[in-house]
């Protein structure tokens, strides 16, 4: 599930942020009140005599219809009155934003807060370059409860050499786990009575559209569509690892008991099981002949019912639903998460995929702390912060927020982009995510969850970096036609497949990534 | 030239005619290759995103729309912001630049200055590596402290060894003469310049000028790294190149998102922004077009 979807997923989970100030509702009704504010009053606390600014490095547009400056100035309010500071938002846009936050990191300016993702802002790199300042001491003094409401094993995760140098978003829910989203109502027709489980399930499904509904493509899969990871989720227990091979994932690891033994699912039969599915799909007609250059956008296709089936993760799936509720009515989306299958292969986001650190140059990292453990804990900053201002960027109606009687998007949308500390127990839900979500697929999942156990793995390509291109290259090359079932003969395709991967020096990376694997494991004391 | 001209007219017979049509062809043909392209990129940011899905792209929109440039122009106090911007730049950045360019190559092809060639191999010597994108980025941040200051993207775009190189070579097609004889009858340095070279470079003036031009216009690097979103106004192709990644943005996440739904029309708009900012562009051409042709030296010095 690593690789191209790896990165898609980031880029996708990314997106799915930018407009929106909560993608999930909480999984906590239940709202705690009452907290009381950090004990900064003058004298008995830290020292907040002298007026300072405290930035925040996020990652997004800067909106500009004037709203965010509105609503920051509110949350300003605050703080001068509880720290003496004022919280500037620094916007990295999206054009070339590694480039831009590497570089704001690298330059040495003092930057107080900064948004930080382990597994996709290169977290560890930087703290290893020394972009972030050492923690522990400066935790407890001034953010005392975010210090005490983040358990010592997530802590455990925040380290760096020991030190702790971000604060996890720890306590809140998002699951990007992927999955096919199928229309209920063609799958009734089709006799799938029950929640749709394996891909034979789905194979039934789009078959029956294919059969009798003209004019709609089962699936219209556009190039660059990736399921083998899925694959290795529902018939495996095989973990994915964080390292790049390019298009499709070639290593794992075995699986959740043996999580640092590295094993190679394009080596074993369901590689081939998985090429001869896809090869009877393609010749099915389940997608378009010319999928492989297929450049249409099959969301739309869906939305508009010209196409029966997506992929993606759950956080989409509880916004789409929504929304074909609206355009499909009747449709009853669904979601058939991979690892419904075996209902054994689920593990949950790393809890550092995002955070908040404070940069090594900081003037003030005391009182960005403070304003830090205002944000999180403090719940009308809280909603400040990420939803805007009650009664004109939002409402709530039967605890779910909705968009107040007049609301327009031009001139009273609003974000904030905060993903450095979201909890759940102050999120209030939309209204524009399944209110189903909860009481089906989360409950799934929790049953079957397991911790991220890669949080602080980072592996070092350099000794295997020109193998790993060269893997790339041929998953690259000979992956999408087998994905789209287009290689000609399964066998004789993942046989070819094979051989260039081993030509490619697949056994050094494997030895190479088990290295590194195995002195994580001695890292973590395990 | 006056010879080639008259061979030319006298040999009007049959070879010549061919040459002719053979040239026409090539060059309408080479035009129409030039030309189509852009139509089509025309014709696509006018269609609906809906026709564009279902017939692709065309040079006649199947259904009119001008839907993508009312977003381009959501907000036309920014775009004419930032295509002020652009525009300053660029005119301010071509004219110094220009004449820094024309004055270094000058200064570095005359006999008299002794130092040329060193000074020319240090300028050369410069084009073979470059100090990496850090480095560059804490100089212009931290020593010069020029975040969110237009001279971060004037600056470096006004001197280029390339074209140090190229107006150089240029310059060196006017004899010497000129200048020892401008000298005899007084002139200082700078007058000999100004009132001898410049004229007589024109054609490499227009070209350089062109260059140097069509870099500010096109620039987005620098923009993208020196000027944050807290300045109002940007340059018009980091703006545009903004208001494409935000669309982008806005599409994916609208599945998830507490945005009001509007279908955002990607591929027109792309097109739309592109004939935007592509537009001003195409008049540049034929203004300086005319000055490629003028101010030949042939003739300066005559005997």
């Amino acid at each position: 599930m690593k690789t191209k979807w790896g990165k898609a997923s980031i880029v996708l989970l990314v997106s799915v942020m930018v407009f929106i100030l909560s993608a999930c509702g909480g999984s906590n009704e239940g709202k705690e009140t009452g907290k009381s504010t950090p004990g900064t009053a003058p004298g008995s606390g830290p020292d907040t005599s002298k007026f300072v600014k405290i930035s925040y490095l996020v990652l997004g547009d800067k909106p500009k219809n004037g709203q965010f400056e509105k609503v920051l100035a509110e949350v300003n309010k605050f703080m001068k009155e509880k720290i003496n500071a004022e919280l500037e938002w620094k916007w990295i846009e999206w054009a070339d934003w590694q480039t831009k936050y590497n570089l704001a990191l690298a330059s040495g300016e003092p930057i107080d807060l900064i948004t930080i993702g382990t597994d996709w802002l290169d977290t560890w790199g930087n703290a290893q370059r020394g972009a972030f300042m050492n923690l522990d001491e400066l935790l407890p003094k001034y953010a005392p409860e975010t210090w005490k409401s983040i358990p010592e094993e997530d802590w455990k995760e925040s380290r760096y050499n020991g030190k702790i140098v971000l604060i996890p978003e720890n306590d809140y829910t998002q699951w990007v786990n992927h999955g096919f989203f199928y229309r209920g109502d063609w799958a009734k027709e089709a006799g799938l009575t029950e929640p749709i489980k394996d891909w034979e399930g789905i194979e039934t499904y789009l078959q029956y559209i294919k059969d009798h509904k003209p004019g709609v493509i089962p699936w219209d899969a556009a190039s660059g569509t990736q399921t083998w990871g899925g694959f290795i989720q529902s018939y495996t227990d095989q973990l994915e690892l964080p390292i790049s091979t390019g298009f499709l994932p070639v290593f794992t690891a075995k699986s959740y008991d043996e999580k640092f033994t590295v094993t190679s699912p394009v080596f074993e039969d369901v590689f081939v099981k998985y090429a001869t599915m896809m090869k009877k799909w393609a010749d099915q007609g389940f997608w378009r002949e010319d999928a492989l250059n297929n450049k249409n956008n099959n969301r739309d296709a869906l939305k508009a019912g010209l196409s029966g089936l997506d992929q993606h993760h759950t956080q989409t799936f509880s916004g789409l639903r929504v929304e074909m509720d609206k355009l499909q009515p009747g449709s009853e989306l669904q979601m058939f998460p991979f690892s419904r299958t075996r209902g054994t292969n689920l593990m949950e986001l790393s809890i550092t995929h995002g955070g908040t650190s404070v940069g090594a140059h900081s003037k003030n990292p005391e009182r960005a702390l403070m304003a830090y453990d205002l944000i999180r804990n403090n719940e009308e900053i809280y909603h400040l912060i990420n939803y805007g201002i009650e009664g004109v960027q939002y409402e709530v109606k039967d605890g779910k927020r909705v968009q107040p009687e007049g609301f327009k998007d031009a001139e009273h949308g609003y974000y904030s982009d905060f993903w450095g500390g979201r909890v759940d127990k102050f999120e209030i839900p939309s209204a524009n995510s399944w209110d189903q979500i909860e009481e089906t697929l989360y409950a799934e999942y929790d049953k079957i969850k397991k911790p991220y156990v890669y949080g602080q793995f980072v592996f070092d390509k350099t000794p295997v970096e020109a193998e790993l291109t060269a893997i790339s290259q041929v998953t690259g090359e000979l992956g999408p036609a087998i994905v789209l079932g287009k290689a000609g003969d399964p066998a004789q395709a993942v046989e070819e497949f094979r051989d260039k991967l081993k030509q490619a020096g697949y056994d050094k990376v494997l030895a190479e990534l088990q290295k590194q694997l195995d002195a994580y494991k001695t890292q973590l004391g395990e | 030239m006056d010879d080639l001209i008259e061979t030319r007219s006298v040999r009007t017979d049959f070879s010549g005619i061919l040459v002719k049509i053979v040239g026409y062809v090539f060059i309408g043909l080479f035009s129409l290759c030039c030309l189509l392209p852009f139509l089509l990129v025309l014709g696509t940011s006018f269609t609906s995103e809906d026709a564009i899905k279902r017939f692709g792209f065309n040079f006649w929109p199947r259904e009119f729309s001008a839907f993508s440039y009312k977003i381009v122009f959501e907000n036309p106090d920014l775009i004419i912001g930032s295509y002020l911007v652009t525009m300053g730049i660029t005119v301010v950045g071509t004219a110094v630049g220009l004449f820094l360019v024309a004055m270094t190559g000058y200064a570095l092809q005359r006999p008299d200055f002794e130092y040329r060639n060193k000074i020319s191999f240090f300028i050369y010597f410069t084009t073979l590596f470059t100090g990496g994108l850090v480095p560059f980025y804490l100089l212009v941040t931290q020593y010069l402290h020029l975040k969110d200051n237009y001279l971060a993207v004037l600056l470096p775009g006004l001197i280029s060894p390339f074209l140090i190189i190229m107006m150089k070579s240029f310059v060196r097609s006017i004899p010497h003469a000129i200048t020892e004889s401008a000298k005899i009858d007084g002139a200082g340095d700078f007058t000999i310049f100004i009132k001898l070279i410049l004229p007589m470079t024109t054609p490499a003036l227009a070209t350089i000028g062109l260059f140097i031009a069509l870099g500010y216009w096109n620039e987005w690097y620098n923009s993208m790294l020196f000027l944050s979103p807290d300045m109002k106004y940007r340059p018009l192709q980091l703006f545009l190149y903004n208001v494409i990644t935000s669309a982008d943005f806005v599409r994916n996440s609208a599945a998830a998102s507490n945005v009001e739904l509007r279908d955002v029309p990607l591929e027109s708009m792309k097109m739309a922004t592109a004939i935007v900012a592509t537009g001003p562009v195409i008049l540049f051409y034929p203004f300086v077009q005319r000055y490629f042709i003028k101010g030949i030296t042939v003739g300066a010095v005559k005997g």
